[in-house]
């Protein structure tokens, strides 16, 4: 188990979620063991022991978004609600506890909360989350909150624009310091097409560590599939796209074979977009201001309530058409394909990207880069507007 | 508190004598339905004063117990456990059965029937709101369950045993109308000891809910996580295919068990994956009352085309590829009333020890010589682990307390091969089930091929799905949705709440009763073995996969760790005699 912390805790690091130094994990076996910054290690332990699942992670989030998202909430609430589809679908709700509200009885509170939920927030301290299974699992409910909460900040922020102090410089640093530029530049892409499995699989699992490193998703989100034929190679379910060699699996177009049960959610939409596009490469994640940005609808006295799983308008983003759509045989494979094939791109509603490309992941690879790179740039755009004006 | 009324519960129980012909409606404690919920919980509670008396002993009641979700819309929650102690085990055991008979029992007003005594002649139990009356069998005791529902459907739902119940067949099933069975076990023979042929249910008192807007969230946030689960709605998921999706994934991962357990990959399966079956018999979607998933299939006809477990028995274990032999045995045996699996098990371990696996043709008949008890039969009715010792071979039972194993072999799942020990009930494969975090990634991926953790994440799980199955939801809704949506559901349903944490708490309890029942009855550490194939032997590797035995060493270490997350001893006792009487 120590050996699964220190990974995860690299992990943490690498994708820039957490704070150095400000990382702890518990996991327990028959024993429990806790590990990383003692303070946090000891809550970490305390809380888990009074919980039946496998690991935890307590860390503070290397933006301080959480914090000011709890300080904004009006003081009768006691969660946020995020509106991104990962939230939506798998969170449902963050609830935090108030720093006034933790005491003396800080892990006995926290570990109520948590007996209930995946995650949660708790100012001063950062984002806790629990795994039944893993440590890993923890990692991933980890991941889900901050993603979450970095999405509904960005979104919350250009609505009502700063109002906690200290909110706007911190927003700079954020902006300045943290982001750093993507791109696609000197990333070795095979040209297809691609014959051979073994190349195939090589080239899914390159671009999948390719997303994560160059920052474009979190390890955990999204998924690659490559068709040869009759043939779809495709990302496992629940697979971090960091980690996809002997995590890919081969499903005939026909359905001949049902071994591809293990295979991502999103089986059916990239199905359907291989035979509406005739593109070969698919490549799918949630960069976060993309996602952020394909939220804000701009229509006037909508009807419709629920934007992410019921409008069924094309709207238009950066170039790129976004629909609504729930995960798996939730619509959003009914609606990515229709629209996809000439802009060689898709966007689905508070989720991510779809992009495609011919033979290989060279183009879909830059049109998610480019995607997300203007999204950054609008939101800006219409944050300094917003501050300005 | 006693008595104060509830919501979602009906806080009655029927308790029924059937050597004195008399019913009962007595009140269930409120602490006891808070406590243990209902299905399983409340059946394992309600045998406290009776856990050691013989199986077949008049006394030992034969429990059905619906849950406090049964009646409402609550996804998958239509179901029920039926809980006594099995004949092949001699563990208490419960099951769980879907079908229409669950919701007409809580329709009927009642959160459980308990039935004991032996019925001086062959009877039918009815119950309605009205009350319950008991009637002759006369001319029904010897029939097949088919035509012993269709005598009777039109009293309401019927949960009936056939002649393998009748005969005592120590794997005998009780099958419910609509084609679901309380499979494993035995507890059909249970039911024949009681001479007790059928029951049927009817009734249309409807399930209040406390808070409706709340239930209608969390009823949608479950049908979003089934949206998402490959496993569920996938295109190659178990409601398009049913669980004979697992043929071809089982296969791949080298893990089918083929010829008793010999070997882990059987060349003619694709003959019966769930492609096969779709071709052949075009088949349509069937299922429990009002589940959204309807992961069942059955032919154009009506007739039940068999689960996975069972194709893989009747198929790969007994070495068979004839796909419409093996739909045609999982029949017969709905029709007999006996388990698919512990019947496929027991000819595979008679056959590796006369030397020959039944043919394809052969196996017909042997089932009905098994239902009937008819020459070598009788010897098959007494399940695996009594025919290989009967036969001077008793290593070639794979079984685990008695228990026939279903159709994943150990060897390439270390969870699983720790959960079939510590299952209170034998080696099963739905008390644990790490299938789904080693083999399907929900909802994460573990290692299949490590013990690391194991002890403790199966130790999770059991609590888990203890609270499942008292719920009683079905487990393949967990391949989506968690305790958090179900505990919302529950909250919503009875205005009281409940937390994931809180549920896998009461799951421990109903658990550790369990296990403190069978201790009480001899059972420890002993019987938390698997069989010594899968320490010595390798499975088929192959295609990049290696399947060696399992490590006995590691295996030892992990089971001992399991004892100590128990807070049991090294024997997997209680170092408490007064365990029970601190629980409510
Ligand atoms: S998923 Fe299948 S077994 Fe479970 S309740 Fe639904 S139909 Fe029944
Ligand atoms: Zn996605
Ligand atoms: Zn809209």
């Amino acid at each position: 188990m120590r050996d699964q912390i220190e990974k995860y805790e690299a992990r943490l690091l690498a994708d820039r979620s957490a704070f150095p130094g400000k990382i702890a994990f518990a996991a327990q076996d028959d024993t429990l063991l806790a590990d990383g910054n003692p303070e946090l290690a000891r809550l970490c332990g305390d809380v888990l022991s009074s919980l039946s699942c496998l690991g935890i992670v307590a860390a503070r989030p290397s933006l301080p978004f959480a914090d000011f998202l709890v300080r904004r909430a009006p003081r009768t609430e006691s969660r946020i609600v995020p509106r991104d589809t990962e939230t939506r679908t798998f969170l449902h709700d963050i609830p935090f506890l108030r720093r006034e509200e933790l005491g003396d009885a800080a892990a006995e509170k926290i570990a109520l909360l948590l007996g209930n939920r995946k995650g949660v927030i708790v100012e001063g301290i950062g984002i806790v989350a629990n795994g039944t299974v893993t440590v890993e699992h923890a990692y991933i409910n980890y991941s889900s909150v901050f993603h979450a909460v970095f999405v509904k900040y960005l979104l919350d922020a250009l609505a009502e624009g700063f109002l906690l102090p200290g909110e706007r410089d911190a927003f700079r640093a954020f902006r300045e310091e943290w982001l750093q530029p993507i791109s696609a530049e000197g990333i070795p892409f095979r040209s297809g097409p691609l014959a051979d499995t073994g190349e195939i699989l090589e080239e899914i699992a390159a671009v999948g560590r390719h997303t994560v490193e160059r920052g474009l998703v979190d390890s955990f989100f999204g998924n690659i599939s490559y068709r040869s034929g009759n043939i779809v190679y495709i990302s496992q379910t629940a697979a971090s796209l960091d980690e996809l060699p002997g995590r890919i699996d081969p499903v005939p177009m026909d359905n001949s074979s049902t071994t591809g049960i293990t295979a991502s959610s999103e089986l059916l939409a990239h199905r359907r977009i291989y035979e509406a596009s005739g593109a070969s490469a698919i490549l799918h994640g949630h960069p976060k201001f993309t996602v952020a940005m394909s939220m804000l609808c701009e229509e006037k006295d909508c009807p419709i309530k629920d934007c992410w799983k019921e409008c069924d308008r094309v709207r238009s983003l950066a170039g790129a058409p976004v629909v609504a759509g729930e995960i798996g045989a939730g619509g959003l494979a009914k609606r990515v394909p229709p629209v996809i094939s000439s802009p060689r791109k898709a966007v689905v509603y508070g989720h991510g990207v779809f992009t495609v490309g011919e033979t290989g992941f060279a183009e879909p690879f830059r049109d998610m880069v480019a995607l997300e790179g203007l999204c950054r740039e609008e939101y800006f755009r219409r944050l300094d507007e917003k501050l300005s004006g | 508190m006693n008595g104060s009324p509830t919501i979602g519960w009906r806080g009655k129980l029927l308790h029924i004598d059937l050597a004195r012909g008399t019913a009962r409606t007595e009140d269930i404690p409120r602490d006891l339905l808070l406590g243990y919920l209902g299905g399983r919980g409340l059946g394992v509670r309600l045998l406290r004063e009776t856990y050691h008396l013989d199986p077949f002993h008049p006394g030992m009641p034969l429990v059905f117990a619906v849950g406090p979700l049964c009646g409402t819309a609550a996804p998958t929650s239509a179901r029920l456990a039926a809980v006594s102690r099995s004949p092949l085990t001699g563990t208490v055991y419960d099951c769980s059965a879907g079908g229409r008979f669950a919701y007409r029992l809580k329709a009927s007003g009642y959160d459980a029937v308990r039935i004991v005594g032996k019925s001086p002649v062959p009877a039918i139990l009815s119950i309605t709101p009205a009350g319950a009356e008991l009637s002759a069998a006369g001319a029904l005791w010897g029939k097949p369950i088919g035509e012993t529902v269709r005598a009777l459907e039109g009293g309401g739902s019927v949960a009936a045993i056939g002649p393998a119940g009748e005969n005592r067949v120590l794997f005998a099933c009780i099958m419910m109308g609509e084609g679901n069975a309380i499979g494993r076990g035995g507890l059909g023979a249970v039911m024949g000891g009681k001479n007790l042929k059928a029951v049927v249910v009817d009734g249309d008192l409807p399930v209040a809910v406390a808070d409706k807007t709340r239930f209608g969230r969390a009823r949608q946030d479950v049908m979003r996580l089934f949206r998402a689960s490959p496993v569920i709605f996938g295109e190659l998921g178990i409601a398009e295919f049913g669980t004979p999706a697992l043929v071809d994934l089982m296969r791949q991962r080298r893990m089918a068990p083929t010829e008793n357990f010999r070997r882990t990959v059987f060349e003619g399966s694709g003959n019966y994956s769930g492609p096969a079956i779709r071709k052949a018999y075009r088949p349509k979607k069937d299922g429990c009352f009002g589940c959204p998933i309807q992961c069942k299939k059955s032919t154009q006809e009506g007739m039940h085309l068999p689960e996975y477990e069972t194709v893989s028995h009747f198929g790969a274990l007994n070495g068979i590829d004839d796909l419409h032999a093996i739909v045609r045995s999982n029949a017969l045996c709905n029709e007999l009333g006996m388990d698919t699996i512990s019947a496929a098990a027991t000819l595979a371990a008679w056959g590796e020890g006369r030397g020959r696996f039944p043919a394809a043709e052969e196996v017909e008949g042997l089932l009905a010589d098994m239902g009937y008890r008819r020459g070598e039969g009788d010897l098959l009715a007494q399940a695996s682990r009594r025919v290989a010792e009967a036969m001077g071979h008793p290593e070639l039972s794979m079984s685990v307390k008695s228990l026939e194993l279903p159709a994943y072999d150990p060897r390439g799942a270390y969870g699983m091969a720790l959960a079939y020990c510590t299952s209170n009930r034998g080696g099963c494969h739905l008390r644990a089930y790490p299938i789904s975090h080693e083999i399907l990634r929900k909802p994460v991926a573990t290692d299949r091929f490590s013990f690391s953790g194991k002890a403790r994440i199966i130790k999770i799980a059991e609590d888990t799905n203890a609270a499942v199955d008292s719920l009683v939801a079905c487990k393949f809704s967990f391949f989506g949705a968690t305790l958090e949506e179900y505990a919302e559901l529950l909250s919503a349903v009875t205005g009281e709440e409940y937390g994931p944490q809180m549920l896998k708490e009461i799951g421990e309890r109903i658990y550790m009763t369990e296990r403190f029942y069978n201790c009480a009855n001899g059972f420890d550490a002993r019987d938390d073995r698997l069989p010594a194939r899968f320490f010595r032997e390798p499975g088929s590797g192959g295609e990049g996969i290696e399947i060696p035995p399992i490590d006995e060493k590691r295996f030892e270490e992990e089971l001992l760790k399991y004892y100590r997350i128990r807070g049991l001893t090294p024997e997997g006792a209680f170092s408490d005699p007064d365990f029970l009487g601190k629980l409510p």
